[in-house]
């Protein structure tokens, strides 16, 4: 079974006689996926579906209001119940117009908007031109497409300022896409859903619009196990995005719900001791 | 996940000199959604012996209230408290009770016995007693509470810096756990007094 690897297809074509050069491979060469060797492949497929399954422990939002577009993510890494890692970046830089979500493999979504900043990037020199937030979207959700059933774990939000103004999509590994104003992916999306639907307005000011994305995240963090770690809130404006803040949900916590000092008590005891 | 993962929890309990500490988080989920961040793992039998229950919600309150039962029977017949050895017995015993349908809960025992000498304990599911004179462990982050203990504790601590000790391996083993922390409970037993205190950790 051959995959489709036309979307790594380049336009220089191969040189020589078909026969492999050493000097020129990995750069004119097509490159395409080695499939395993295995006597059941699709009992290792299903394995291998399985293995990334539960992994989209995270919680991404993003949405549209006046001022262009507000981009948050929280930045835990789990494996089941064990915490890999406090600090990974969610909030992907496609190109300095266009911020991409990671929710799902972080291997998978890493790679693939990789892929999708080079493939932006040559339609800018091809056509001379910005690529629009729906063309990109569209892009990845046909390369996630033609992986359909492989076993890829992405849920990604493409988030950018094109001519149109503002623009959002949805894009997933079973080849999704979806347009809209407000987004939630992950595992903690329901608690952010919770507090983005509730404080949502279109006519909000940036300041306005970010703290509602980091209290969304926050709320999330507290009731969701896998999410925590820092909130990371970005604006996408007409000049490209600009990352607002990165605070830490433990602080915040603290912050949003302070616990009272039990002073008066200690002062009491001091004088009825002495 | 599996069953023992279903609710999340973190228990350890440490010796000192003299002393013991006993501390638990404080999350109750339902897998990865956090449904209350005040629940109570660790029960006073009597003043000198306390038990922390980790594993699944409902055994460790059911559990707890069945030990309460046979140490308050206990005190009706014999017109004393239970020596912390003898109730380790006793927990292991019910625990073999049921040993082909357990109760999943892995119990941490605490308590001062003769001449205030500290006595700790675990147990598995069906009741295999594990003495040690350091510290012991259990839960969903027992392998972190492992490494932070082995790294901090010292013998002969007294009860100050034992609590300083247990909380920081508690707090700092929770937050590399989904599914345990938001927050701390400590108990630091002497012989003359119980402290009791909630820490203040991360919410996420």
């Amino acid at each position: 079974m051959k995959l489709d690897t036309s979307g790594f297809e380049t336009s220089m074509p191969t040189i020589g006689f078909g026969s492999s050069n050493d000097m020129l491979d990995g750069f004119s060469t097509v490159p395409s996926f080695d499939l395993p060797r295995t006597t059941d492949f699709d009992g290792f497929q299903k394995e291998a579906v399985q293995m990334v399954k539960p992994a989209r422990g995270t919680t991404t939002l993003a949405f549209i209001f006046k001022e262009g577009v507000m981009v948050a993510a929280d930045s835990r890494a789990s494996m089941g119940g064990y915490i890999s890692s406090q600090s990974v970046k969610k909030i992907i830089e496609i190109n300095p117009y266009m911020l991409g979500t990671m929710a799902g493999g972080a291997a998978d979504c890493q790679f693939w908007h990789r892929n999708l900043g080079i493939k932006c990037r040559l339609h800018e020199l091809a056509n001379k031109r910005r690529i629009s937030v729906s063309g990109a979207s569209k892009l990845l959700a046909n390369m996630l497409y033609s992986y359909r059933g492989m076993g890829l774990s992405v849920g990604t939000m493409i988030a950018g300022w094109d001519e149109t103004g503002p623009g959002l999509y949805y894009v997933d590994n079973e080849g999704g896409r979806l347009k809209g104003d407000r987004f939630s992916v992950g595992s903690g999306s329901p608690y952010a859903y919770g507090v983005l639907d509730s404080g949502y307005k279109f006519d909000m000011s940036v300041e306005e619009a970010s703290e509602l994305a980091r209290r969304s995240i926050y709320h999330a963090t507290f009731r969701d196990g896998a999410s925590g770690g820092v909130a990371s809130v970005y604006h996408v404006g007409p000049n490209g995005w600009k990352k607002l803040s990165g605070d830490d949900v433990g602080e915040l916590h603290y912050h949003y719900y302070p616990v009272p000092p039990a002073i008066a008590e200690q002062v009491m005891e001091e004088a009825a001791a002495e | 996940m599996s069953i023992f993962e279903y609710n999340g929890s973190a228990v350890v309990a440490m010796v000192g000199k003299n002393c013991f500490a006993i501390a638990s988080d404080r999350r109750l989920g339902v897998q990865l959604q956090t449904i209350a961040t005040d629940f109570q793992r660790i029960s006073k039998i009597h003043d000198r012996v306390f038990i922390a229950l980790s594993g699944l919600a409902t055994d460790v309150q059911t559990l707890y209230q069945r030990l309460v039962f046979r140490h308050k029977l206990y005190q009706l017949r014999e017109e004393r408290d239970m020596k912390p050895e003898t109730f380790a017995s006793l927990v292991s015993a019910i625990l073999y009770e049921k040993r082909f349908g357990p109760y999943l809960c892995q119990p941490v025992i605490a308590g001062l016995g003769e001449d205030d000498k500290p006595f700790i304990c675990t147990m598995d599911s069906i009741g295999a007693k594990e003495l040690a004179k350091d510290f012991v462990v259990s839960g969903t982050a027992s392998e972190s509470l492992y490494g932070a203990c082995e790294a901090m504790y010292k013998p002969d601590m007294e009860a100050e810096e034992l609590f300083e000790t247990i909380s920081q391996a508690l707090l700092s083993s929770v937050d590399r756990d989904c599914l345990s922390g938001w927050g701390g409970h400590v108990y630091v037993v002497t012989p003359t007094e119980i402290k009791e205190r909630i820490l203040k950790g991360r919410m996420d």
